[in-house]
């Protein structure tokens, strides 16, 4: 077993932004369904781009909009929320208000001059872990069509 | 702040792509204060022991541990903190094998993609805070809903186990249907002769003081959660009480009767009268719609002929009994889809077709007929027909199967070959289904009547009954296309098994959903079929789904097994910590986080205009916390602050 005390080091934090362009994705995930997808998705060790990066949270309900426009605020190209299926929410019915928080945040984002297609809330059971390689491909497929986002500015005083 | 990381190798899994060196490195550049340990199997008891001295030694503030997914292993790390006497809500765990290593194989990639992982965990650690498990005392007593065959079943095990049952059934018998039915599939043993040894055990056996019964009673309020619930009961007069010997003097005595409910209004029964022929408890009711004392007459012709006349209270009232326990197990059973939705088979408009509920009545020698098979005219039918599938996979109506109609169909068709030797019996069905490693033998048996005939159909609808002299005749066509018609002075309807009359109320009172046929939802459909979705509410028979006696059995034992286990007498209940809480000083009291809470945990205080949430209750979904519009609603473990540290950082 090694263990040492890591040394300061340059730092080479930008290793994703070396390529022409890698989409900065933050992906919330519930704990039940999808981050379960995904880490089967991990056991089939299928390889899909790691432009997307995991936040999990107990229920997809719990994304509050401002994560999302905060997100874009930091510099985020893209945001997904992925949920149980309709009638599989570990508390019920989640899902249903992250989809419904959803459809208005896009509508804001829209305003803001963000494509909607950025945000993007999908389904993604424990078991499909296929679906999840599928959904994380498309995102980061399409926001690399996209092109960076620009960035939201600080609402001004 | 002093962060103590721990990355594991697990072997070569993560270090196969991830260069743990790297990362640690960048990690280190940006937490000064904080400290990296590469660890080679971090859950190996050497990588735990390590761990746990480690921390020790370290004293860190707060620890990360980068490994794999936190599904698997988070629980063991906040365990070995608590041991060492850090809170174990310090911890944060990520995932740099299922959602890094294995899914990145470039090792560039891989490396980057786990730096930024850990660095969002060191950020949103910082900003943890100790969070602690409340204990609260429970009741271990039980509620039972419903005394059909799931619930006389779990209250008999409970009881067998010491604990104290209230058994709550709306009827004034105990056994549901199938105490109603002759003979059972597939083995055609008896209902009664199956279920009454289990009734009397209820009743009079070793374990009956654990159990209160309470017959004509429905359940009316429930409040509380898991480990200490109080329920409100209506009980409705029965007019007897147990000093009744059951002599059925008062029957023969009583001139007044009333459609009774038990041979599905076929018959009358009198306004004193036992349930059915053979009910448990073996005492009579009293109708209030039908006794004339009652409704304000001088008649006591009950009470004058009766042997014991205290055993009579005219003037029993409607009681409302309040009872304290710590779970709920429901068992209200199922009912048959209404047969009028599919009016082309001539339910309620031409005489001599039946519900099988009716027709199992018809068979029963403690039926209407007294086991006889035979029409309201009173003549024997000389072709009864069977259709299945009625109602069911049909997204017209319903669109499951539910599986043991025509498990009863085929023992119908054993019925009347027995009873009426000779006799016609043509089955229509759309599917024709008898799973199990038994039932085979009841379509064997079926298809050897040489009177029976099999006429399968792409769709019931393309079956249809009408009244031609007073007789039902059907005409229909078949599965080929063929068209053809037949004189049948019997049809019985099979329909599609749906959630019982009382579900939906039921299901009001405790939260519970249902799905668009009225079962209760389940935690989950094959790991915990019989545990609803609140906790301490369990479900168990056909009020989940359409099962037969068998799978009821399993199902209210497996209920009863999970309040065994859960529900430990003298020992307390543990409540998780990641709840939401409300900061009164920001609440304004809109009351947004109530609306969609869906447990009900949020209640509204008006003397502070505030609302509050019951942490019992309380599941930490967090919903409430996305909806608050004031910032009021905080989520434990899963804050605001926490969380945007967390998008900052992937982000930086």
């Amino acid at each position: 077993m090694s263990t040492q005390i890591a040394q300061t080091q340059p730092l080479d934090l930008h290793l994703l932004e070396s390529k022409p362009f890698e989409p900065r994705i933050v992906g919330f995930l519930c704990n039940w369904c999808s981050y379960a997808g995904a880490d089967k998705a991990g056991a089939s060790q299928t390889p899909y781009p790691p432009n997307v990066s995991v936040i999990r949270v107990m229920c997809s309900g719990r994304v509050d909009p401002q994560f999302v426009l905060q997100a874009f605020h930091k510099g985020a190209d893209g945001v997904m929320i992925l949920a149980c299926h309709p009638g599989d929410c570990h508390y019920k019915e989640g899902n249903y208000r992250a989809l419904q928080r959803h459809r208005m945040v896009i509508r804001l984002l829209e305003q803001f001059g963000i494509d909607q297609q950025r945000c993007r809330f999908d389904y993604v059971s424990a078991g499909e872990g296929d679906r999840f390689v599928q959904v994380m491909t498309d995102m980061v497929n399409t926001i690399k069509v996209l092109g960076p986002a620009k960035p939201l500015l600080e609402p001004v005083a | 702040m002093k962060i103590g990381l721990y990355i594991c190798h697990c072997g070569t899994n993560i270090t196969a792509s991830v260069d743990a060196e790297k990362v640690a490195a960048a990690i280190a550049a940006e937490f000064p204060q904080s400290y990296c340990a590469n660890v080679e199997f971090i859950c190996s008891d050497e990588g735990k022991t390590f761990f746990k001295n480690h921390l020790l030694e370290q004293q860190p503030d707060r620890v990360v541990v980068a490994a794999c997914s936190p599904r698997e292993y988070e629980n063991t790390f906040m365990q070995i903190l608590a041991e060492v006497g850090i809170n174990p809500y310090f911890l944060q765990f990520v995932n740099i094998r299922e959602q890094v290593a294995w899914v990145t194989p470039d090792p560039i990639q891989a490396t980057g993609k786990a730096t930024i992982a850990i660095r969002a965990a060191m950020a949103r650690v910082q900003l943890q805070q100790p969070l602690h498990k409340q204990e609260v005392e429970a009741n271990p007593s039980v509620l039972v809903i419903g005394a059909g065959p799931a619930g006389i079943q779990c209250a008999q095990y409970l009881a067998e186990a010491g604990r104290k049952v209230v058994l709550v059934e709306k009827t004034a018998a105990l056994g549901g249907k199938p105490v109603l039915f002759e003979e059972l599939f597939p083995t055609m043993e008896c209902g009664p002769c199956l279920l009454e040894p289990v009734q009397a055990e209820i009743l009079h056996g070793n374990h009956a003081h654990n159990i209160e019964i309470l017959l004509l009673s429905q359940v009316e309020e429930v409040n509380g959660y898991f480990g200490n619930f109080t329920a409100k009961i209506k009980r409705s007069p029965r007019y007897i009480d147990n000093s009744c010997i059951g002599c059925g003097m008062c029957v023969e005595a009583c001139p007044a009767s009333i459609a009774n409910d038990f041979n599905c209004g076929m018959n009358d029964r009198k306004a004193i009268d036992m349930p059915f022929l053979g009910a448990l408890p073996n005492i009579p009711f009293i109708d209030p719609r039908a006794c004339m004392h009652i409704q304000g007459d001088s008649c006591q012709l009950c009470l004058e002929s009766c042997p014991v006349p205290e055993a009579i209270l005219f003037d029993d009232k409607e009681e409302i009994i309040e009872r304290k326990v710590g779970a709920i197990v429901i068992a209200t059973g199922a009912t048959l889809y209404d047969c009028r939705q599919a009016p082309e088979l001539g339910y309620g408009q031409v005489p001599g077709v039946y519900t099988s509920l009716e027709f199992e009545r018809l068979a029963a020698a403690n039926g209407p007929t007294a086991g006889e098979i035979k029409n309201s005219d009173g003549k024997a039918p000389e072709c009864v027909s069977i259709v299945h599938c009625v109602g069911s996979l049909d997204r017209k109506h319903q669109p499951h199967c539910s599986g043991i109609c025509c498990e009863y169909a085929l023992k119908f068709n054993r019925i009347v070959e027995h009873k009426l030797p000779g006799t016609k019996v043509v089955h229509f069905y759309k599917e024709l289904v008898v799973p199990g490693k038994e039932s085979f033998t009841m379509l064997e048996h079926a298809r050897s009547n040489p009177h029976a005939q099999f006429i399968r159909c792409k769709d019931i609808a393309n079956v249809k009954v009408t009244a031609s002299d007073g007789i039902p005749q059907i005409a229909y066509q078949d599965i080929d296309g063929n068209a053809g018609s037949l004189k049948s002075d019997m049809v019985v309807l099979c329909p599609a098994m749906v959630g019982g009359e009382d579900s939906g109320s039921i299901g009001k009172l405790m939260d519970l959903d249902r799905n668009s046929a009225g079962f209760f939802e389940e935690l989950n459909g094959k790991l915990h079929s019989a545990q609803s979705k609140v906790k301490g509410i369990y479900i168990a028979g056909s009020c989940q789904a359409p099962m037969n006696i068998r799978e009821t059995a399993s199902q209210s034992m497996a209920a009863a097994g999970y309040i065994l286990s859960a529900l430990v007498e003298g020992k307390k209940l543990v409540v998780e910590p990641i709840t939401a809480s409300v900061n009164e000083e920001q609440c304004s009291g809109c009351r947004v986080c109530g609306s969609v809470c869906p447990y009900n945990a949020i209640s509204y205080l008006p003397e502070s205009h505030t609302s509050s949430v019951n942490a019992l209750l309380c599941h930490g979904c967090g919903t409430c916390v996305a909806a608050c519009p004031s910032g009021a609603m905080r989520g434990n473990h899963f804050t605001d602050d926490q969380i945007l540290a967390e998008i900052e950082a992937i982000l930086q």
